[in-house]
């Protein structure tokens, strides 16, 4: 982990993403949205991680792809080094793109089976024109490759005949291509077994250390984020519920879904695993179509369903912020949290 | 260890395949003998002997002579001749050109553009193949030849009328018109399972123009149902180009096609009195669709392990 700096990297303000629900089959109309990110604002400085979780479908990897410009955005603005991506187009977001990179999830569907491993890593090398001869290209390649651990002569090679941990590199050596300064990890080990995981994290900390990186790490796995993120966002049905720094949120967790995330957590010790207690959650998440607004999981107000107060980020110490209904909150107490049933 | 891709890996089990082996040697020997026919055939297709109407093969005509004492051997190799023309025109042009691009387009864009596309090749598809061809052969051909005549008259260019060119854009154009619609809904349905691919999104994120995701991420994963359908579709587009021919919209007389000639000596009277006019066609068209459909079935088993 490398101590963030005080620059501001990336901005993101009231992102939203609503995909259309369509029906009819020739006249198209839209019947309904679903708000897969529906207001998430967070700022990432120069040199920091940011861990984003949450259970499936709450809309982290939407996040993720929203601010890459990989979907349009309904709403809501990104702002990279200053610059608004919003509505960038051609050549000046292929140009933001040299700076800011993927590394996805599946190790199998990331990799195109048809090129070698030499031509992944050195496409966007080519897309950017970043190499003037042939041997200088072949050398960028080479010295890709070795960052990330695996050896030169793999460039030969196709990726099937590749682990999936070492795909999963070849990944990382394609995202490092362009010298980016931003790299948002679509829950990058996910796919891999326990020991391949550590070695791929090992890794992904000393790229940060040694190319001066900032990571956005999507990821469901809590113990994984927990070591390797610096501050922690954990989003529920297209919000960010509660975000703080690591050890704030892992210590003095504030709202019930968190405290719920983090009980959840094994425990690598058979005498306290035992006599760790679990919060269950009472009934379940309600459909991103038609989100109910209320703080209905409490149930501390007189009308848990209908309280039409927009959703703010409350401050409750130095950095830790937590969503809540301000009237809501200011009454009884309780955090935004809809439930259904 | 040395690594190949996906394609070298197929064609190195595919010439491991005895009847691929036949077919291809097959397919390779009848497209030598029409390509170089001006040099191989013994006699001009024009050429009447007098002499020798209606002869038996004998050694001065090795597949006989007809009414009009033409040598029958000669006349089958210029007719592969218009028949390798035609539908290596078709396909190139027809599935390959457009079938390609467009599925490519309609499966890469979807939505509208992806209606328009698809629901015009319906609009091709619907009526049975042969019935199109026929139609449009029919309709075309006075306008084609009119146009011929016309870029005859006011350029330089001598001798398109003659030498069939006018024939070939009429039934290429004709076989076209419904070829590209099997490719382009091949390809799009590749295309709308690939682009889901994580490397397809990792293409955009890292900047690729549209172009080259089209053409270097999503062209080669479909590339092996491609050339399965490419060499299952010759067959059928030579059938074709035959039928065409013998109901007498395809090459005219006296230039010779497998068609006509069978035509001429598919009568009854005929096969009663000079048998070995409808033989020697008869055997390398069948030779010609068979080996092709053998061969793509062939290409089906190697690029389609699954299936096997």
């Amino acid at each position: 982990m490398v101590t963030a700096t005080n620059e501001t990297l990336l901005e993101v303000e009231d992102l939203q993403m609503y995909f259309p629900v369509t029906s009819g089959i020739v006249f198209q109309q839209k019947v309904a949205d679903v708000k897969a990110v529906d207001g998430v604002s967070f700022t990432l400085k120069k040199g920091e991680t940011l861990g984003l979780v949450g259970e499936s479908g709450c809309g982290k990897t939407t996040a993720g792809r929203t601010i890459l410009q990989l979907y349009k955005p309904t709403a809501g603005s990104i702002k990279f080094n200053g610059t608004e991506l919003n509505g960038l187009k051609g050549n000046s977001l292929r140009a933001v793109r040299r700076d800011m990179q993927m590394i996805f999830q599946d190790p199998y569907g990331s990799l195109n089976p048809r090129m070698t491993c030499g031509d992944i890593v050195g496409e966007p090398l080519k897309v950017h024109k970043l190499t003037s001869s042939k041997s200088e290209y072949q050398e960028r390649v080479s010295e890709l490759l070795t960052i990330v651990g695996l050896s030169p002569y793999m460039a030969e090679r196709y990726p099937h005949e590749f682990s999936g941990g070492q795909r999963q590199r070849i990944g990382i050596a394609r995202a490092l291509a362009v010298n980016p300064s931003l790299i948002i990890c679509d829950e990058p080990v996910s796919a891999l077994d326990v020991s391949i995981q550590a070695q791929v994290i090992n890794l992904l900390e000393d790229l940060q250390e040694q190319l001066d990186l900032t990571y956005i790490f999507i990821a469901h796995d809590l113990s994984v984020v927990k070591h390797i993120s610096d501050r922690i966002a954990v989003m529920y049905l297209g919000h960010i519920v509660e975000i703080a720094e690591r050890n704030e949120l892992y210590e003095n967790p504030v709202h019930p879904y968190t405290q719920a995330l983090l009980s959840a957590i094994p425990i690598a010790d058979p005498v306290l695993e035992a006599t760790r207690e679990r919060i269950l959650l009472r009934g379940g998440v309600p459909s991103p179509m038609n989100p109910p607004s209320g703080c209905c999981y409490e149930r501390k107000c007189p009308d848990p369903d209908n309280s039409g107060d927009p959703i703010e980020m409350k401050e409750v110490s130095p950095g830790h912020f937590v969503a809540v209904a301000q009237e809501c909150f200011d009454q009884y107490g309780c955090y935004w949290f809809p439930r259904e049933g | 260890m040395k690594s190949v891709n996906h394609l070298s890996r197929s064609f190195s089990r595919l010439f491991k395949k005895k009847v691929a082996i036949l077919c291809l040697i097959l397919i390779v020997t009848i497209y030598f003998l029409g390509i170089f026919a001006p040099l191989i055939a013994p006699y001009d297709y024009n050429y009447q002997d007098y002499s020798a109407i209606r002869e038996p093969p004998s050694w001065e005509h090795i597949a006989g002579t007809d009414f009009k004492g033409r040598d029958v051997f000669s006349r089958v190799l210029w007719g592969i001749q218009n028949t390798v023309i035609i539908t290596f025109v078709t396909i190139l042009s027809g599935s390959l050109l457009i079938g390609v691009s467009l599925g490519l387009i309609a499966g890469y864009f979807g939505g509208k553009i992806d209606s328009f596309i698809m629901r015009l090749g319906e609009l091709f598809a619907c009526f049975p193949d042969i019935l199109l061809v026929i139609l449009l052969a029919a309709t075309l051909r006075p306008r084609i030849l009119e146009f011929v005549r016309w870029i005859e008259d006011n350029t330089l260019i001598e001798g398109l009328v003659k030498s069939g060119t006018a024939d070939y854009l009429v039934i290429s154009l004709a076989l076209v018109s419904f070829s590209w619609v099997g490719m382009a809904r091949l390809v799009r349905g590749q295309v709308l399972s690939l682009k889901e691919n994580e490397y397809i999104e990792s293409a955009k994120a890292m900047g690729s123009s549209t172009s080259r995701i089209l053409f270097i991420h999503l062209l080669p994963n479909a590339l092996s149902p491609i050339i399965i359908t490419v060499s299952m579709g010759m067959g059928s587009l030579i059938g074709t180009e035959i039928i065409l021919s013998w109901v007498g919209l395809g090459i005219q007389p006296p230039r010779p096609s497998l068609g006509n000639m069978l035509l001429e000596g598919g009568s009854i009277s005929a096969i009663r009195s000079v048998p070995w006019m409808l033989v020697t066609p008869g055997i390398v068209a069948w030779t010609l669709v068979l080996t092709w459909n053998l061969f793509g079935d062939s290409l089906n088993d190697v690029f389609n392990p699954r299936t096997r």
